[in-house]
């Protein structure tokens, strides 16, 4: 047999065959990705751009006799005009042609050479054509196979001349399985009893309890989040804020439930147009409402509802068929048969909506929209509810130590309102606001006076402090009544809203909600408040407000609320904000102060006048009723009055955040379960639009109309192709070419890291070639035949020898297969972003595996979102970062809130997308930032420090409690040699502890949850430092 | 071709095997390890892809003073007679055309032309009109190469910054400091290759959002994407220790954990560990080179002065332009600054003299300043933005509320540095600088001509995406503009 190594270096990037024997030529595999990747732009399949009107694409325009010029003459590379050419040294005459961008190597010219000389014959490209299961391989002995997977993966490999590798050992495989299937490592007890347990079942048993984990749900659901580009904002533009997350329940849900495949698909494109549709099947098709939606004025609503339909017809194309069908948007596919024509006649179909061009501002979903409940049962209700009561009888009889000191603080701060109290005027500078020019001034150098509301507005008021050496301990805003407002208020709004037929009326007297207030300081006066240099305060009080709009709201940035006087009080009102450094003015003179009226409605102040405070705040957020109260020693008190401090300390202090946080998280955990909410689906609009064939693609230069037709060179279905469910039939139809392949391609890439097309958005020409070609038809073949079972397919997948053996590997294997293309070894590769916070969760405990909800904010460095939003001149949500606190900051990774335009840092290091367009693969990176997040960021610091109780917790040496903690974290036992390493660590630690107890305590502080306090500080910290050297090891975040 | 991902696993392979005399269960991976590090120690690392740059290039690195919100070439840097004679008129029809205006003005029943806010100098050896408000930049003229043709397609923010920056108006394309970081890879191992800074604009505050796609790796691997840095303890995110942990700790802690993943990498045969331990060394280094590249208290009194009083407040552009500077001067490839707040559709007359006060000053004393230490010529200075505005205005003639609408179809970037001609213009608009009267330049001419002046070939640069070799500049025609080199 003639070996020809040389069409390894042939077949370029596209793929890589080991070594093909000149015999097995095959076109597809050895010559159409040459033509295609040099020849195909300009002689393929696109009319436009079509050359010398030749085409190498179809064998009977390419052997056909054109004056006296045959471009390809089977058996006859000398007769052949194209052997000729791409063989020529005439730079005139050469092809490609020397200016463009294309080049033969002499391997690639050869391998025509050959195929030309034993007949040049084409096929149609593979995954065009229905896959069928081909006999299966023979293993020669001696080399085990569990099922068919290794029957063609072994085959192959002997055929190489390789041998499998060994079985991984069972801590391995316990650890890899555990993670491919519910994207957790698997506790340290529960890969010891899987080691022991001996049972010829074991591992099938393993597989079956992953699968019917609810974390196999979330697990797969992740990757097709990524493809579904699903996200919990708009992306264009502001960025604001939507609402999805009943959609990704349902695909959670879907994939636990083990919903066939293609019912999972026909749900999502059309389970609106069911004749009974569900409110289950309506939330399925939020899938292809995850696209990017703007707002931003001035847009064109038909240019964006262009882009629209573009994105839903490349995600199908990408996430579902494995097409590049986005190439056809301005021209004909340069590579495949794929018509400009066929890409407009999917776009079609979703065409029909009755989404419009500029929508979904204010947090309100773009329409159309529905409320529906969550699909998810999870059972927890009762026990939520036994949970929220016994929070309630918490706050209801609060423990008396805590209340005795809160008491005790509070009347030492009561007695000392007042003290030194002096208010400075300041020299107002500047005053401006981003969307207006005019409609407010600086009055008489004293006031800030808004002369024209405008919805909402936030203003920037840039001020000098006085010249004092006094440390300035705070600054107060006075709140005027004006004469232009209506009833001599302190504000504009509410502005009234017309309501039928019904005479509108101005509100009797005008106020307005301060929803924030940030202040800034400075050496340089500043316009705006400088986000890098805002100023924490340790209080804020006012004269007076409502009993839903407390003072302290104005320090959560957000439009929900805010604070605002009583309309039955008269005179100025005022809110003081208490610093908690103070500032020297005589370093810092310029203060900015940015008042913020987000409420909409004109609830906009008037006649704003700010003060500089020295001495201490004469104010308390204490309710007047609480004061006297407080100021009556306890033994005089009423039952009535303490009952009254009772309340109020259950209410609002911070002894009680935690209990009030708990309950607040427990209310939300069970409205989600129980109430509706909204999320976004798909309709068929009354007037559906026409959809034409854009030339360029341009939304403004439609041309020929087209109507709903699947794409002409891919088999038809006999049904009728008029609505999204005949498209979605269409898909999943058994002898799809594309649907089944493409879906069993991405499950094998979730488990081998690559897929079996490593290419897997592009099943086309330009795609690579399958390293099993007839595995993955077998795969496909297979998996419609069991009804699409998914489950059955990752088991199947599990079940092989293929997967199971070990990724240790040689440097002789890996010279000659460095991509693992062969299988010839277990794969290795670095977990997702999601996978390693999560794993560094479930290490520390903190973990919370609810399933399901809203998206979450846990840990961020700062309000990174601010930074770059429309924040303070927008109804948008999701322009300001606010923390969650509680469980909620220990969801798994799937629940963070993912903003499009500024995704969470920690996650975006490891490679996760920003979910704006389809993602089937990931980069995998390996670079410094990742260093600093598992080594500094919060989040992973604390999993380190609550690690660190847990080894603390059992009572053993500290090489016992190290075995356990390598377990835990890496699923296998510790060598001697990395126990000495450790031990040698936690003796330097606890020693460099033993004489800083301050920075012991500043590490055990890291983090919100609340740590043991039978703790040592010093020892805690020490283990600290050890649990976090252990959570950065290669090996922990490395699938092996 | 190979495609990157094989071309640096064949990298990562090769070295591997350099150093591994016999098999992997027997080689010493410390010893391979030890020279690795040395190699990434000693900060020259090159990094980038085979054969580039294509040729010899002029510019080494490029700072980018990115204007979020699009600046006003009409009252800026393209007066014109027309403007005046027709002050407050009607703009010819013929002049207006038919093309598409934003949904902010398409309905408005006239288009007065507005004439520049400030009058303004004809400035240096080519005599370029400067407005006075930006008297600094007057200062530079002879520096500067001002193109004065670019043009979009784009009339609205999202898709024109993204079209700016990517090359493309939709989503998932990789920014230009991406792609350069991707080609060309980087001269200082300590440092990003890719650095964005942003800054609130006076202007307008806050500005048009900004989106992390600006300066994203698309489908590029995201390594290359740009690495933010911000005022404070954190300048990049993450880089200080956790409290209670010394420096001393931490260079414990990384050897235990080198000393751990060098035993468990040798068992297992797995060159992505080294690397991975190399990373950590360098995110060991960045926490010393990080807070030494952001102190500017070895700056002179002199040197600060130049950039203006704003220098003095971190996180302000010009605070940035002085960071810009000193990134540059570690090698740095690409320095990225958005300053937001030019989009003056409103109250022009107040919001444009604040948002040219911002930017003025600091980008003429970054020029002066690389000039100064003979950075300038190996360093490609860029002041653009996504479209100009328009010579009518927006809303009713003298209002104090008026502005001017976007305009893509004609506006100014100017380029200094990198071998770019001082003192120069280039193509011309008409008399109302509404249309192009020569020289076009698209904003993928820019593109191209920004990486020919860092030696690439934007026609043979280009990387394999779902079937396609894609470029920054797409496929579209586009040409370098050699007539700016000098």
């Amino acid at each position: 047999m003639r070996c020809v190594a040389i069409f390894a270096a042939a077949a370029g990037w596209i793929f890589a065959p080991i070594s093909v024997s000149a015999d097995e030529i095959d076109f597809n595999r050895d010559i159409r990705p040459i033509l295609s990747q040099n020849c195909f732009a300009c002689h393929g399949f696109d009319d436009e751009a079509r050359e010398a009107e030749l085409r190498l694409d179809i064998s009977d325009e390419a052997y056909a006799n054109r004056d006296g010029v045959t471009p390809i003459k089977p058996g006859d590379p000398a007769g052949s005009e194209v052997w000729q050419r791409i063989n020529s040294d005439d730079t005139d005459i050469v092809m490609p042609p020397v200016d463009s961008e294309f080049r033969l190597t002499d391997g690639q010219k050869q391998a025509i050479k050959v195929w030309i000389e034993q007949g040049a014959e084409y096929s149609a490209h593979w995954s065009f054509v229905p896959p069928a299961k081909s006999p299966l391989p023979k293993v020669p002995a001696g080399v085990q196979a569990a099922n068919a997977i290794d029957q063609f993966v072994f085959a192959r490999l002997a055929a190489e001349g390789l041998a499998p590798s060994p079985a991984a050992d069972k801590y391995t495989l316990i650890r890899r399985l555990t993670l491919d299937l519910t994207g957790l490592p698997p506790s340290g007890d529960a890969v010891l009893a899987f080691v022991k347990d001996n049972s010829p079942d074991a591992y099938e048993d393993l597989v079956d309890r992953l699968l019917d984990s609810q974390h196999f749900g979330e697990r797969m659901a992740l990757d097709w989040l990524d493809a579904a580009r699903y996200a919990d904002t708009n992306g264009f533009s502001i960025d604001g804020g939507r609402h999805m997350w009943l959609w990704r329940d349902w695909v959670i849900h879907a994939f636990n439930t083990n919903k066939p495949y293609d019912e999972f698909l026909v749900e999502q494109i059309a389970g609106d147009l069911f004749p009974d549709a569900t409110p289950d099947q309506l939330i399925a098709t939020g899938f292809q409402r995850n696209n990017m939606v703007t707002h931003e004025g001035g847009t064109i609503p038909e240019e964006n509802l262009t882009n629209y339909n573009v994105d839903r017809v490349k995600t199908l194309g990408e996430a579902v068929l494995g097409l590049t069908i986005g190439c056809a948007q301005c021209h004909d596919h340069k590579y495949d048969p794929l018509t400009q024509k066929d890409f407009y006649s999917l776009f079609a179909y979703f065409n029909t909506l009755s989404d419009v061009g500029l929508d979904g501002n204010g947090g309100v979903n773009p329409k159309p929209y529905l409320q529906a409940k969550t699909v998810l049962q999870t059972g927890e209700e009762k026990q939520l509810r036994r949970h929220i009561a016994r929070l309630k009888e918490r706050l209801a009889s609060p423990p008396d130590k805590r209340l005795t000191a809160w008491e005790k603080q509070q009347q030492a701060e009561l007695a000392r309102r007042d003290e030194g109290l002096e208010l400075l005027p300041v020299k107002l500078l500047k005053v401006s606001t981003p969307n207006r020019g005019a409609g407010y001034e600086i009055d008489g150098d004293r006031f800030v006076h808004v002369t024209q509301p405008n919805g909402m507005a936030a203003y920037d008021v840039l001020t000098k402090l006085p010249t004092t050496s006094q440390p300035i301990n705070g600054l107060r805003v006075v709140f005027h009544p004006d004469d232009d407002v209506p009833g001599n208020g302190w504000g504009y709004g509410p502005k009234p809203r017309a309501r039928g037929k019904q005479k509108v009326k101005d509100p009797q007297k005008g106020s307005f909600v301060l929803t924030a207030l940030s202040v800034s300081v400075g050496e340089v006066p500043a316009d705006q408040v400088d986000l890098f240099r805002l100023l924490e305060a340790a209080r804020v009080t006012a004269s007076i407000w409502k009993p839903e709009n407390r003072p302290e709201n104005c320090l959560d940035m957000r439009n929900e609320n805010g604070w605002s006087p009583p309309l039955e009080h008269g005179g100025p009102v005022h809110l003081t904000m208490t610093f908690a450094e103070p500032v020297n003015a005589t370093v810092t003179p310029y203060l900015t102060t940015q008042l913020n009226f987000g409420s909409g409605n004109n609830l906009i102040a008037a006649r704003m006048e700010i003060f500089a405070m020295t001495g201490a705040d004469d104010g308390s957020s204490l309710t007047p009723d609480v004061i006297t109260a407080l100021e009556n020693p306890a033994a005089r008190r009423t039952e009535k009055q303490q009952q009254t401090i009772r309340n109020y300390f259950a209410a609002h202090s911070p002894q009680m955040e935690r209990t009030r946080i708990d309950l607040a998280n427990a209310e939300e955990r069970l409205a989600v379960l129980t109430r509706e909410f909204p999320t976004m689906v798909m309709n068929v609009a009354e007037k559906p639009r026409e959809t034409f064939i854009l030339n360029r693609g341009d939304y403004s230069q439609p041309t020929i109309p087209v109507s709903m037709t699947t794409p002409e060179s891919l088999p038809r279905s006999s049904e009728q192709q008029n609505n999204r469910l005949s498209l979605a039939k269409w898909i999943t139809m058994p002898g799809h070419p594309l649907t089944a392949r493409v879906y069993v391609n991405r499950v094998w890439q979730m488990m081998f890291g690559e897929g079996i097309v490593r290419t897997p958005a592009d099943f086309g020409s330009q795609g690579e070639w399958p390293t099993h070609p007839e595995l993955l038809d077998w795969l496909a073949v297979d998996f419609v035949e069991s009804g699409w079972d998914v489950k059955a397919l990752v088991k199947q997948i599990a079940m092989s020898a293929t997967y199971q053996q070990s990724s240790a590997t040689s440097a002789e294997l890996l010279e000659r297969d460095p991509q693992n293309r062969l299988l010839a070894r277990g794969p290795r590769f670095r977990m997702s972003a999601e996978l390693i916070r999560d794993g560094a969760l479930k290490a520390s405990g903190l973990l919370n595996d609810q399933i399901g909800g809203p998206s979450v904010n846990p840990y961020t460095p700062g309000d990174l979102w601010r930074e770059i939003s429309h924040y303070g001149s927008t109804p948008a949500t999701a322009q300001t970062f606010v923390q969650d606190h509680g469980n909620k900051l220990y969801r798994r990774s799937l629940y963070t809130f993912w903003k499009r335009t500024a995704p969470p840092p920690n996650m975006a290091a490891f490679d996760a997308p920003n979910r704006e367009t389809c993602v089937v693969s990931r980069p995998t990176t390996n670079t410094p930032l990742q260093a600093l997040v598992l080594l500094n960021d919060v989040q992973f610091v604390e999993a380190a420090r609550a690690f660190a109780e847990r080894i603390l917790l059992r009572e053993e040496d500290d090489r016992s409690r190290l075995q356990w903690a390598m377990l835990e974290s890496l699923s296998r036992p510790a060598t001697e040699k990395e126990l000495n390493i450790l031990v040698d660590a936690v003796t330097r630690e606890r020693n460099r502890y033993r004489d800083h107890k301050k920075a012991a305590r500043a590490l055990v502080s890291v983090g919100e949850s609340p740590r043991d306090l039978s703790l040592s500080v010093e020892e805690h910290a020490a283990w600290t430092q050890i649990a976090s050297t252990i959570l950065n090891l290669s090996e922990v975040v490395t699938r092996n | 071709m190979n495609t990157p991902n094989e071309f640096l696993e064949q990298q990562s392979r090769r070295r591997f095997l350099a150093n591994s005399a016999g098999g992997i269960g027997t080689v010493a991976l410390g010893t391979m390890l030890a020279s690795a590090m040395e190699q990434s120690a000693s900060a020259e690392v090159s990094g980038g892809i085979p054969g580039l740059p294509h040729f010899t290039p002029k510019a080494k690195r490029v700072i980018c003073l990115f204007q979020s919100g699009g600046v006003s070439h009409v009252d800026l840097f393209d007066d014109k007679r027309a403007l005046h004679e027709y002050a407050g008129k009607e703009i010819p029809p013929s002049v207006k055309g038919d093309q598409r205006l934003t949904g902010m003005t398409s309905r408005q029943t006239e288009y007065p032309v507005v004439p520049p806010l400030k009058p303004g100098k004809h400035c240096g050896e080519s005599g370029a009109w400067i407005s006075d408000l930006l008297p600094h930049t007057q200062t530079v003229a002879d520096h500067l190469t001002f193109i004065k043709t670019v043009h979009t397609e784009a009339i609205n923010h999202d898709p024109a910054i993204t079209f700016m920056n990517t090359g493309n108006q939709q989503p998932g394309y990789p920014s230009m400091g991406a792609w350069l970081s991707y080609g060309l890879g980087t001269d200082n191992a300590n440092l990003p290759t890719f650095i964005a800074m942003t800054s609130q604009g006076s202007g307008k505050n806050p500005g048009q959002p900004i989106f992390s796609r600006l300066w994203g790796s698309g489908f590029l691997p995201s390594s290359h994407q740009g690495v933010g840095l911000r005022p404070g303890a954190n300048p990049v995110l993450y880089l200080a220790n956790p409290p209670g942990t010394t420096r001393e700790q931490r260079r414990d802690m990384l050897n235990d954990l080198a000393r751990l993943n060098e035993a468990r990498a040798e068992e297992l045969g797995d060159p992505e560990t080294v690397t991975r331990i190399q990373a950590y060394e360098m995110a060991f280094r960045m926490q010393m080179s990080v807070p030494e590249l952001t102190d500017i208290s070895d700056e002179s009194p002199a040197t600060l002065e130049s950039y203006g009083p704003d220098v003095h407040r971190p996180g302000s552009y010009a605070a940035n332009c002085l960071l810009a500077r000193r990134l540059t001067e570690r090698g740095v490839r690409f320095v990225q600054l958005y300053h937001r707040g030019w989009d003056q559709h409103i109250a022009l007359a107040r919001q444009l003299p604040n948002q040219c006060r911002d930017v003025d000053q600091p980008s003429a004393a970054l020029v002066k300043d690389l000039a100064e230490r003979g950075l300038l010529n190996e360093t490609l200075v860029l002041f653009m933005t996504e479209f100009g505005r328009t010579t009518f205005s927006q809303g009713k003639l003298g209002d104090p509320s008026s502005g001017r609408d976007h305009h893509g179809r004609c506006f100014t970037c100017w380029m200094a540095g990198g071998g770019v001609k001082g003192g120069f213009e280039y193509g011309a608009t008409d008399d109302f600088c509404y249309n192009i009267a020569e020289d076009p330049v698209h904003l993928r001419d820019l593109h191209a001509t920004l990486m020919h002046s860092l030696g690439i070939d934007h026609e043979r640069f280009s990387y394999p995406f779902r079937g396609l070799n894609v470029r920054l500049t797409g496929v579209e025609e586009s040409h370098v503009v050699n007539d700016v080199f000098a």
